[in-house]
């Protein structure tokens, strides 16, 4: 349980310099692809050719790997061996458990599956470590997001680590007090209650002091809003996401005309 | 003309029989500094609340008489249109972190940012009132990992940015230790001598003795006293009604009736008074000894 | 324009204060309950809190939402299904608005029919994203009940209707535990207070009515039970 929701990091790249929905555009530009297109080998691809390029190219990396190992490999390998020992199907028979049968098909199925999801989240991952969320924020609200948005999602990104470490404060205290996993059902169903206590009520009980002071500032102004941060689009820009648009379409057509 | 008018002024919180204000009527100039006292539940936030359009535009409820601050009627306005006007800070100094910014120099722009200020204009402006609020070594912190005086003075900063005509503070160092409470006083002491128009509810009475022009005590939520600083500060109704007093008059209302201060002499509200009381009085002892 | 209207007052800034609040609550909720060890997931009490004070809109962003954050944060695979959490925001909040938000037996039923949707949501993407099978430890029913014989979408659903009810209806009561630990001056706030309103009524007689209506949904289940266990369909 830690705040694990600061992704970025600052440094000078080709990646980092990129306007935020551009790079927006281009996670959805490697997603879509990978789901769509009918040729089998797609995200493998897509993986080795684009995404772990696009790391590097961005300098970052040594934290989109350690997010590899830590968080997506065993995510995309868990679901890999599910899939592959439980999808029914198949005729090519390389073993049998029980009553499970692991079938060549269901393994290329499962693979395929596996680095789908692998690369879903790695273009999240990579987008998220070259783009400041407040980046992010201030070129939606200024290509017409509402403000309310930018709002509800940098809120939330700094509202969560804080809760965390309230309840790992109150867990711990617990834990101090004979609390463990190994504690009887009705212990651990007890243990919510001192959680739901301060951690929720607490929480909530704050809603109405920060809607005083968010509207003190201004915030239901129907003002068109400025931004103090300058986000700059080049013509590249543009560009790139009439490429990635393309691509999309192109992905979605393939997917039709050969089904 | 007053630039604050509260005439008959009586409001009840929605699902409340007993009014939380009850006939009140205020008249503030133009760079007066008014205190508000009262002890708890005497209405001192929920007055600072009428005056900064919280009340009726966010807390709904029954609101009667007039409010008009610069000769607009609060009903008449937009709250985001009224806070341009009337800025409010209030005790808890974490909950006014808006959450929506990263950096101190981003939180006091955010403001600006709804209200439509173009952006050169909102750096020139965040600049000048974080040399002010003394913060501006701060500028690139986050503002959650500031101590409370100095989220205080984040969000002083982030309501003085805005210009308002009026400042209204509730309490605003009631959740301060001592340093964080002297770190932010020493910025209002600074806004009452740059002629700025401030109500502030507090009990710290002897920080109230050294700024304020006039002083109002509210006793369920009614004005009932109401003048010049010392006048009301050490007015003896108050300490049966409950209200706050400060110690160096309980001490010098001590001493009184065994000669320890002089009759003529007015009690003393803060520590500089009573040292000067009370070394008169010595000084005059030892000249007829 | 009507829409927009009611839309409009849903999202007022206690709304829009309320769903990081939520979202928090969701994601911390449910990482509590792994730690636990819970049978249960929890992590939506959040969302049913905002679409219960707030409207079915406002509680979908918010299960849409924690739903993408948990993804990028905590699990890769929970990614996908984002619209199942939209469904449960926003058929929470159709049932607050109904009047199913009001006393224990209401909240059951509500907490029913958001597990039904969650099923019903869940299966599509389940079946075509993942052919069945998902990262998920209930996919070892769906693995027994496609040996059994069953097609792909009788035994993903059949899995879903079993695990979701107990799941939801336990959150949609501790989400009616919390909503009447709050004070009605800060309910009041809120664009929906009238959806929460508590029943007046005998304590006891809808205590009598929220076991009635769990032993149906027992049943119920052991029926689906039934009928499943028997091979062949």
């Amino acid at each position: 349980m830690h705040e694990r929701l600061s992704f970025y990091v600052k440094r000078e790249s080709a990646l980092h310099q990129l306007n935020p929905l551009t790079k927006l555009t281009l996670v959805f530009g490697l997603i879509l692809p990978a789901f769509l297109v009918p040729f089998y080998w797609t995200p493998h691809l897509l993986l080795l050719l684009v995404v772990f390029p696009l790391a590097f190219l961005g300098k970052v990396q040594g934290e989109y790997f350690t997010a590899v190992t830590k968080l997506i490999l065993p995510a995309a390998g868990f679901l890999f061996v599910m899939q592959a020992l439980f999808i029914p199907g198949g005729e090519t028979v390389l073993a049998k458990l029980w009553f499970l049968t692991l079938t060549q098909e269901s393994l290329m199925y499962a693979f395929a599956n596996a680095v789908r999801i692998f690369v879903m989240v790695s273009s999240f991952t990579l987008f998220m470590l070259t783009t400041h969320p407040s980046e992010l924020m201030s070129d939606l609200t200024q290509r017409g997001l509402p403000g309310q948005f930018a709002y509800v999602i940098i809120a939330t990104l700094q509202i969560i680590p804080q809760m965390q470490a309230k309840a790992s404060t109150i867990i711990a205290a617990q834990r101090s007090r004979g609390l463990d996993t190994e504690s009887s059902f009705a212990r651990r169903v007890q243990a919510l209650v001192p959680l739901v206590g301060p951690l929720v009520f607490g929480s909530l009980v704050e809603v109405e002091e920060r809607a005083i002071a968010i509207e003190a500032r201004g915030f239901t102004s129907r003002r068109p809003k400025t931004s103090l941060r300058e986000i700059y689009d080049r013509p590249l820009d543009k560009g790139l996401r009439w490429l990635l648009i393309l691509i999309m379409l192109a992905s979605l057509v393939s997917r039709i005309w050969f089904s | 003309m007053p630039i604050v008018k509260l005439q008959q002024v009586t409001y009840h919180y929605p699902f409340t029989e007993k009014p939380a204000l009850q006939d009140i009527n205020l008249e503030v100039e133009e760079g007066e500094f008014v205190a508000v006292i009262g002890p708890n539940g005497a209405g001192k936030s929920t007055l600072c609340y009428t005056l900064a359009g919280f009340i009726p535009h966010f807390y709904k409820g029954e609101l009667k008489g007039i409010v008009e601050v610069d000769g607009v009627l609060v009903q008449d306005s937009d709250l985001s249109d009224w806070v341009l006007k009337v800025g409010l800070v209030f005790q808890n100094p974490f909950n006014q972190i808006s959450g929506a910014k990263y950096t101190v120099f981003e939180e006091v722009a955010f403001g600006l940012e709804n209200s439509g200020v173009p952006r050169s204009e909102i750096i020139r402006r965040v600049e000048e009132v974080l040399q002010m609020t003394g913060i501006a070594d701060l500028a690139d912190r986050s503002p959650y990992s500031l101590s409370g005086g100095q989220q205080q003075r984040v969000a002083l900063a982030s309501i003085l940015v805005m210009q308002p005509k009026v400042l209204v503070l509730d309490e605003p160092t009631s959740q301060m230790d001592p340093i964080g409470t002297r770190e932010v006083f020493g910025v209002i002491r600074q806004m009452a001598e740059q002629g700025m128009t401030v109500v502030m509810a507090e009990h710290k009475v002897e920080w109230i003795a050294q700024f304020a022009d006039r002083v109002i005590a509210l006793w369920e939520g009614k004005i009932y006293l109401e003048g010049k600083p010392h006048e009301v500060l050490t007015d003896e109704r108050l300490v049966e009604k409950g209200f706050g007093v400060s110690r160096y008059t309980t001490t010098a209302r001590l001493a009184l009736p065994r000669g320890l201060w002089q009759k003529e002499r007015p009690l003393p509200v803060t520590l500089e008074e009573a040292v000067a009381g009370f070394s008169a009085l010595r000084n005059a002892r030892r000249k007829q000894g | 324009m009507k829409f927009f209207e009611s839309l409009k007052k849903d999202f007022n800034t206690m709304t829009w204060v309320l769903i990081p609040v939520a979202i928090a609550i969701n994601v911390v909720m449910g990482q509590i309950v792994v730690v636990l060890r819970l049978p249960v997931y929890l992590d939506s009490i959040g969302t049913m809190l905002v679409a219960a004070l707030c409207g079915p809109w406002a509680g979908a962003l918010t299960g849409t939402l924690s739903n993408i954050i948990w993804g990028l944060a905590i699990d890769p695979n929970a990614f996908p299904w984002w619209p199942v959490a939209f469904f449960i925001g926003l058929v929470t909040g159709i049932c607050a608005n109904a009047g199913l938000f009001k006393n224990l037996w209401k909240v059951i039923i509500t907490g029913f029919l958001v597990a039904l949707t969650a099923a019903i949501v869940s299966t599509p993407i389940a079946v075509y994203l993942y052919g069945g099978i998902t990262a998920s430890g209930s996919s070892f029913i769906t693995a027994y009940l496609l040996q059994t014989g069953r097609g792909v979408i009788e035994a993903v659903f059949s899995t879903n209707f079993l695990v979701e009810p107990i799941d939801k209806i336990s959150t949609a009561l501790l989400a009616f535990a919390i909503i009447q630990g709050l004070s009605l001056r800060f309910v009041a706030r809120f664009p929906r207070p009238q959806n929460i309103e508590i029943q007046a009524g005998a304590g006891r007689t809808q205590l009598w009515i929220a076991l009635g209506v769990v032993v149906v949904l027992i049943l119920i289940a052991v029926f689906v039970l039934v009928r499943l266990l028997t091979p062949g369909g």
